[in-house]
């Protein structure tokens, strides 16, 4: 190969990687300036590719109406709720797995947990639907939805603090023990400071998965406890989509797990990619 | 990472000899109850659900009969009725077109872009930049992109089409239906693929990062051309991990639903429907548990067989590499 070919196709992938960056920025881009669009101007005939009157009313439109505001709110109590139980009980188990059951009963057990993540949701959604209905509180509530979630955050958040847990040297739990450190106090002190960034990124990503669901809280929800994926299509009136207030909504949705992210982002990519790579 | 465990010879003599008391293990349950509760929450809430919809498959369960509890026992027909379904077949046919142009796209894109971004980007903070950047789709909510692509996908003033117009693709007056009948799984799966060509890359990327800059440097002082280290080194060292982004993308891919839901509810007419999204029509909506029961087994059976081929390989990988 000469050295000109070489460059050319030096260059061609490298146009390629920008083109993708761009295919990847530009529905972005629009859902940013169409939050800022009037209605009128969204359905011209030609979508401008700049607005030509800036709306930030959009925004304060979305936090003064009451039904918006309640089904983010929603949203947080559902994710978080569901953040804390599936850090607890993966905490839990993983701590167990990890340090004492390592035979083959303890692997076997791990890899099943595991594999629950794996569960098609079809084969959960129906029978729940039909037993939250006969329990006092109903399909359409808090609880539901924050057990459900579990079917796919604790099998993460219990297989990721294993593999933290393993991480953690044992010899600091064992140094503590001799100077007399009671059990409890050791895995307070020493263990979980040691796998704290670790929990960090388990309650991130277990965080982002409740938050963005969507499903379930379709099928199950939507009167009483409505999340903001549920709340979207109200948008619509009759025949008429507001574009411009769907879209600053999903802006305000997505601006937690984005910034998270990218604030975060060393924890998350070792989460994901001990998540991932380790199972 | 070597996750060599100290061998139990090097304890000191009081952790080999403990019993109870001032001790982790106050009792040899205490760890069988840490498991314990998770395993009976996912016992609740998987287990449980699936030997329901096994003794449902087998009734003709339905709004009625559900709500009088008068259903009876039918046999397999409920499974005769789902396999001999035209609207099943059809809906594989789609799944598998759907796993071709989704699945197997992303990962060679994540792949592709992954390699060129670690390999041809110098600058250090533009690497990440552009690594956040291409990232980003995963971890939107997949409900909001689909609203988005569905908005950006319209035909008559939609950006897409304008943009083709723009560009000189599409004639001024030509409008393409993306949503319409002959295009909207095609929409589906472009919406998919911008939102989740971002894991294969990110898996790829990580995987390129740890593997020891060693090699590359003695290929280099070799004088090894660029596309044999990536054919004879970074290809074959990376093979299990694009191994892996692939499977876990297929099993996210067979039960595919979200932006179904979002983009067209199934339509136009029954063209956009996938083998899943039936399951929940016919369960949730349609209200025919029997027969929702045999899908999802049916679902159920082929996710379980993926899932412990799976696993399998894993462990092996895993052991391979001992990371675990």
């Amino acid at each position: 190969m000469s050295k000109s070919n070489t460059n050319l196709i030096k260059f061609l992938l490298l146009v390629f990687l920008f083109v993708w960056v761009a295919f990847t920025l530009f529905p972005l881009y629009f859902q940013l300036i169409t939050s800022f669009k009037p209605v009128a101007e969204i359905n011209a005939m030609v979508p401008t590719f700049w607005p030509e009157t800036f709306r930030p009313s959009n925004y304060t439109g979305i936090f003064a109406d009451p039904g918006s505001l309640k089904s983010l709110i929603d949203s947080i109590i559902v994710s978080i709720s569901n953040t804390i139980l599936s850090l607890f009980l993966g905490t839990l188990a993983g701590y167990a797995l990890a340090r004492y059951l390592k035979g083959v009963v303890g692997e076997n057990l791990s890899f099943w947990i595991l594999s629950n993540r794996m569960f098609p949701p079809v084969a959960v959604i129906i029978p729940m639907f039909f037993l939250f209905d006969a329990t006092p509180w109903g399909t359409d509530s808090y609880i539901s939805l924050i057990l459900l979630y579990l079917v796919f955050n604790l099998p993460l958040a219990t297989w990721l603090m294993m593999v933290f847990f393993r991480d953690a040297p044992r010899e600091l739990e064992e140094a503590s023990y001799l100077d007399g450190y009671t059990p409890l106090r050791t895995f307070f002190r020493v263990t979980l400071p040691l796998v704290f960034p670790g929990m960090i990124s388990v309650a991130m990503l277990c965080w982002i998965f409740a938050w963005n669901e969507y499903l379930f809280a379709n099928l199950l929800t939507g009167t009483t406890v409505k999340t903001f994926p549920v709340h979207i299509p109200s948008f619509t009136q009759g025949s008429q989509t507001l574009w411009n207030l769907v879209m600053a909504f999903s802006m305000v949705a997505m601006i937690p797990p984005v910034g998270m992210f990218i604030i975060l982002r060393k924890y998350m990519v070792r989460g994901l990619s001990l998540g991932v790579v380790k199972g | 990472m070597n996750m060599q465990q100290t061998p139990n010879s090097d304890y000191p003599e009081w952790f080999k000899n403990r019993k109870s008391g001032n001790d982790l293990i106050v009792s040899p349950l205490i760890p069988w109850a840490m498991v314990g509760l998770p395993v009976l929450v996912l016992i609740a809430i998987v287990i449980y659900p699936t030997i329901w919809m096994g003794y449902h498959a087998f009734q003709n369960t339905n709004m009625m009969s559900l709500f009088y509890n008068n259903y009876e026992y039918v046999g397999w027909s409920n499974f005769y009725n789902v396999i001999t379904s035209e609207r099943m077949h059809e809906s594989i046919y789609r799944l598998i077109q759907y796993l071709i142009f989704g699945a197997c796209l992303e990962v060679l894109l994540g792949t592709i872009l992954a390699l060129i971004l670690y390999e041809m980007i110098k600058n250090e903070f533009l690497k990440i930049m552009l690594l956040i950047l291409m990232v980003m789709p995963m971890m939107l909510p997949p409900s909001i992109v689909g609203v988005l692509w569905k908005f950006l996908l319209q035909a008559y003033n939609g950006a897409i089409n304008h943009l083709l117009i723009n560009i000189g693709i599409l004639d001024s007056m030509e409008r393409i239906e993306w949503l319409g009948a002959q295009y909207a799984l095609q929409s589906i799966t472009i919406a998919d693929v911008w939102q989740w060509t971002a894991l294969p890359l990110l898996i790829v990327y990580s995987g390129r990062v740890s593997l020891p800059p060693a090699i590359y440097e003695a290929a280099k002082v070799d004088g090894a051309p660029a596309w044999m280290v990536l054919k004879r080194i970074t290809l074959p060292m990376l093979k299990e991990i694009i191994a892996i982004a692939f499977i876990i993308r297929f099993m996210d891919a067979y039960k595919f639903v979200d932006k179904i839901y979002v983009m067209t509810s199934g339509g136009p007419g029954q063209s956009t429907e996938l083998p899943v999204f039936i399951a929940f029509q016919k369960g949730i909506r349609e209200v025919e548990v029997g027969e929702a029961a045999a899908y999802a087994w049916l679902i159920f059976v082929f996710a379980a067989v993926l899932t412990t081929l799976f696993l399998k390989y894993l462990k092996n990988v895993l052991k391979a590499q001992a990371f675990a």
